[in-house]
């Protein structure tokens, strides 16, 4: 055999590599058998918010929840594609909207905040908030709709509009304000919100129209300012949950949702800037 | 409907273009460093202008964007000779991409100026050449496929960059939204069909480009055979 080949050859160099490689495999399959994850592909608005979520939820259920932040679209074109998520948790309506119409994905025993069940409507779990965003040391340390009209305004970060739900809903504030032509040499154009709040906070855009998820972190909180955009300017961003019709994991995705839609977890939801679909305070 | 984003093709020539003159310019006399010197501090040298290849783009995106960004002593000297940031400006790009390519340019030309002969070089210095006038009249004339190499590797990474520009570019038209950043977001947008072509034309621009690289050198041994004997 093969093996024993080896073995008589480099007996002795063999022994600490076949020991370590033996460990390795025993590590990995401990790793393996215990409980997969519980996949969660979400909305990059929700990267400030979700982690101490998950833990939460970790500790009230037990089961391990692990996210994957991006622009909707983004996460709406890998799951068609067939990627590993049991849920997905968009900014939008539309997204997961056309995974159920792609027949990747449904609500089926979801019952939404208003106590209605519908199969083939994504269940709304929370609103955004667009604000624009700027650092105390910039020449807006407290910005205003007026910062927009700004000549010096130099680079305004938005996120994409045609993939991030907050950049579809910057884009229309910027068009109701009748600033979009005025300002389309001025934008920066970012993956998705959190890359947006990135090129805002790091000075390299003059300001940016984030998510209020990320204005209210401690840290941006810390070095910068935010101003609500008034939300008449925008569609409202009412954001969508879809459960993914490949999960595995069906049971444990219910029980992520019922929590996420729970009224502790949507008090929260406010206080980390969202606006909760149900028991609103 | 445009058949692709001409815009950003254009852009996508004119950076790898930009940035391969540019590479060339500081590439060959590195290069020549590198083979000539007996320096200790070579393989450091050598070391670190091998690094963009295993180095993910995002550091160099991160390091780009932020070391360099206006909230930094540096970044504000380059902001006031060029007017503006470095992020989200062709001038970024440039600078990410020549970084990011520099192997491509630095690593054919030592592979071309190491194979020359260095009979050549010794006999050379006996009769008093400085390194300017080896690497002008030997090592130039003598690796030019290595030259070629360089250009066109340095010119191919430079168009197919991706992280570096997506980290920094911030997706302008028509001065960071390259066809890599266009595909992506076609992609992105679920339009298969745009996604295709601009797939196809960065697919066949590319292996014209290598066939190019791996069909010359044989050309140019038909032509001067016992060149190196």
């Amino acid at each position: 055999m093969r093996t024993s080949t080896f073995d008589t050859t480099r007996r002795n160099a063999a022994r600490p590599a076949r020991l370590a490689l033996l460990g390795l495999i025993l590590v990995g399959s401990v790793a393996i058998n215990a409980q997969t994850p519980l996949r969660i592909a979400a909305a990059a608005d929700l990267q400030p918010v979700l982690p101490a979520l998950l833990d939460q939820f970790q500790q009230q259920t037990g089961i391990h929840a692990e996210a994957t932040y991006q622009a909707s679209a983004a996460l709406t074109a890998q799951i068609l594609n067939g990627a590993p998520f049991d849920i997905f948790l968009s900014a939008d309506l539309g997204y997961p909207k056309r995974l159920i119409d792609s027949g990747v994905a449904d609500t089926a025993g979801v019952v939404a905040a208003n106590g209605f069940s519908d199969s083939s409507t994504p269940v709304t779990y929370a609103k955004g908030t667009l604000v624009l965003w700027t650092r105390k040391d910039s020449h807006w340390p407290t910005p205003s709709l007026e910062t927009l009209r700004d000549p010096a305004l130099q680079r305004l970060a938005i996120a994409n509009p045609d993939r991030a739900p907050y950049g579809k809903a910057a884009m229309a504030a910027l068009t109701t304000l009748k600033l979009a032509d005025a300002l389309k040499p001025k934008l920066v154009t970012a993956e998705n919100i959190s890359q947006t709040a990135q090129f805002a906070e790091t000075g390299n855009a003059d300001a940016g129209l984030i998510s209020l998820t990320s204005a209210m972190t401690p840290h941006l909180t810390s070095i910068g300012s935010y101003f609500i955009i008034p939300k008449d300017l925008y569609p409202p961003i009412e954001q969508g949950a879809v459960l993914i019709m490949r999960s595995t994991q069906r049971q444990n995705a219910h029980k992520f949702l019922d929590f996420l839609l729970s009224a502790p977890v949507q008090r929260q939801l406010a206080r980390s800037g969202l606006t909760p679909v149900r028991w609103p305070q | 409907m445009n058949w692709i984003d001409w815009q950003a093709f254009a852009l996508t020539l004119k950076l790898a273009a930009v940035t391969t003159a540019i590479l060339l310019a500081c590439a060959v006399p590195l290069a020549a460093w590198l083979v000539l010197s007996r320096s200790r501090l070579r393989p450091v040298v050598e070391a670190l202008t091998g690094l963009p290849l295993i180095l993910p783009p995002t550091v160099l995106g991160f390091y780009l964007l932020v070391l360099l960004g206006p909230r930094t002593g540096i970044g504000r000297a380059i902001a006031q000779v060029l007017g503006h940031p470095l992020a989200f400006s062709f001038a970024g790009l440039v600078v990410g991409s020549v970084l990011y390519s520099l192997p491509f340019a630095v690593q054919p030309l030592v592979a071309g100026f190491s194979a020359v002969d260095t009979a050549l070089l010794d006999a050379a210095r006996l009769l008093g050449a400085g390194p300017v006038r080896l690497v002008r009249t030997l090592l130039i004339p003598l690796a030019g496929r290595s030259l070629l190499t360089a250009a066109i590797l340095s010119f191919l990474h430079t168009m197919g960059e991706f992280g570096v520009v997506l980290m920094l570019g911030g997706d302008i038209p028509g001065s960071t939204r390259t066809l890599s950043i266009v595909l992506y977001n076609q992609v992105e947008s679920f339009d298969y069909a745009a996604s295709n072509r601009t797939a196809l034309v960065l697919l066949l621009l590319c292996l014209a480009a290598l066939a190019l690289v791996y069909a010359r050198p044989r050309v140019l041994e038909g032509r001067s055979e016992g060149r190196n004997g």
